[in-house]
């Protein structure tokens, strides 16, 4: 049954993320993109990490997701879609394409001898409640580093504004 | 596997008991408003207009779904499913009874928020796809209002975690027990206040129903459904409705907890707080104006986000401290 559950939830992702790349219409992409989180949420919840499936939700499918689809409303997109093929044929893309491919194949190729050893499986102790482990490795353990993490986000996002304010038309400053 | 059984029959006569609420639910809407307007509202339906819904519900099922020329089919089918889905099964993390929750998850309030904020897809997308400018323009308005005020209800929220220390809401109206009143929400007046806000604001009920402005959007994102689907977006407002009223029941009113127990119905004060609250929602449908798009922003991002954040600040100040 396991088993099963996890073939389900693997097939559904590799499937949505094969449709997000194919589908032309950028909001059936951005749809593809949101099965491809719940059913990433749904792993995490059969790994035993509510937590973090509920957090995966609420950012990405909640937040990150819904501001792509703002994006996509807000930017005129037609051109684009009536373009019957975004790449040449033979393309320095395909290319990188074809390696990547090579070494997921050889990956998966190594595998069975892999799992034998190496079982994908969150790192809770048994007993006591995952949130509570988690936090406390996020804020006593690891405190300073998940405070740097948040300083980078924080320069990220005055980097986004800096960009911004760049862009706008210099005549409409200060008003 | 006769715990699946068991739990699939449990979540059935949920649903039974939930649908039949929100039958109900519209009925007395209509029904206070009208007393409230000075009208008589439905009496012709049944006494007093008692099988009013059914009629409803009869007229709906069997009108002509029309999908109109140019729209996206599929998403245009999905969206009022997306829509109540997300809010009907939030239902099932709200422990009714200490004995009687479907889901009793860890992280349960986790869980309806991200379902909550799951729900702007279906708005965001029948908007889109319905190819029709109205719509689309209640959707957006929708989506930025969704996202900006479950900010402020989820910071709200935090505040009630940190003094219960658990995200279980059985385990949330556990720790109100001790309390004077059996509940959080004297000393968590300021985040009950912007939870109330907030929640209005996450159904788009009016005074902030700005998605579906009669006046200037004819009917927002909903403008071009008809027949069962267009019920179908009206049924997920109502389940928002009493998902959040058992949110702000569970989280701040100290749940199934009353002055007193009374023997053989344990939902007694859990479903008259329940009450009070859905009496809430149609009392400020009956007596507030609309608001205008920019004070509606206005008052999320600049009043309720940072009267949260203070509110949380205190909180954890306190639990500190004591």
């Amino acid at each position: 049954m396991e088993k099963l559950v996890f073939y389900y939830l693997a097939f559904a992702m590799i499937a949505s993320g094969i449709g997000a790349v194919v589908s032309r219409n950028p909001v059936h992409t951005v749809l593809f993109v949101l099965g491809l989180v719940l059913h990433q949420a749904l792993l995490l919840f059969t790994l035993g990490s509510e937590f973090l499936a509920a957090v995966q939700v609420i950012v990405y499918a909640g937040a990150v997701l819904v501001l792509f689809l703002f994006v996509v409303y807000l930017i005129n997109l037609k051109k684009e879609t009536l373009k019957r093929r975004f790449i040449k044929n033979f393309s320095p893309c395909f290319l990188i394409f074809l390696l990547f491919t090579l070494i997921v194949v050889k990956t998966l190729l190594f595998l069975p001898a892999l799992t034998s050893h190496f079982k994908a499986r969150l790192p809770f102790p048994k007993g006591g409640s995952p949130l509570y482990f988690m936090a406390k490795n996020l804020f006593q353990t690891y405190l300073f580093q998940f405070e740097l993490i948040g300083v980078v986000l924080l320069v990220v996002v005055l980097g986004a504004v800096f960009l911004l304010r760049r862009l706008d038309n210099p005549s409409e400053e200060g008003k | 596997m006769s715990e699946l059984i068991c739990l699939l029959i449990c979540s059935v006569i949920l649903l039974v008991i939930a649908l039949l609420h929100v039958a109900y639910l519209t009925y007395a809407e209509r029904k206070i408003i009208a007393r409230m307007q000075q009208r008589l509202g439905p009496n012709r339906v049944g006494p007093r207009g008692l099988l009013q819904p059914f009629a409803d519900m009869l007229k709906l099922l069997t009108k002509e779904p029309i999908i109109p020329y140019g729209v996206d089919k599929n998403i245009f089918v999905l969206a009022p499913l997306i829509s109540l889905v997300c809010a009907g099964s939030g239902l099932a993390f709200i422990p009714l009874w200490s004995n009687f929750v479907l889901s009793n998850a860890n992280v349960g309030l986790l869980f309806i928020l991200a379902l909550s904020s799951l729900s702007a897809y279906g708005i965001i997308l029948a908007g889109w796809s319905s190819n029709s400018r109205y719509a689309l323009l209640g959707g957006l308005r929708s989506a930025a209002q969704v996202i900006s005020y479950e900010i402020a209800m989820g910071l709200s929220l935090l505040s009630v975690v940190v003094m219960a220390g658990s995200f279980n809401l059985g385990d949330i109206v556990r720790a109100q027990a001790n309390l004077p009143w059996k509940a959080f929400l004297f000393p968590q007046i300021i985040g009950f206040v912007v939870f109330l806000i907030s929640a209005v604001a996450e159904c788009n009920r009016v005074p902030f129903d700005l998605p579906e402005a009669e006046s200037e959007l004819v009917a927002g994102y909903f403008v071009e459904y008809s027949g069962m689907r267009f019920a179908l977006f009206y049924l997920a407002e109502y389940f928002a409705m009493l998902v959040m009223s058992g949110l702000a029941v569970t989280c701040f009113l100290g749940g199934w907890l009353g002055p007193f127990s009374i023997p053989g119905l344990p939902f007694f004060w859990f479903l008259l707080k329940l009450y009070a609250f859905l009496f809430f929602y149609i009392w400020l449908r009956a007596t507030l104006p609309r608001y205008r798009y920019d004070q509606l922003m206005d008052l999320g991002w600049k009043l309720l986000i940072p009267l949260a954040i203070l509110n949380l600040f205190l909180t954890a100040i306190i639990k500190l401290l004591v």
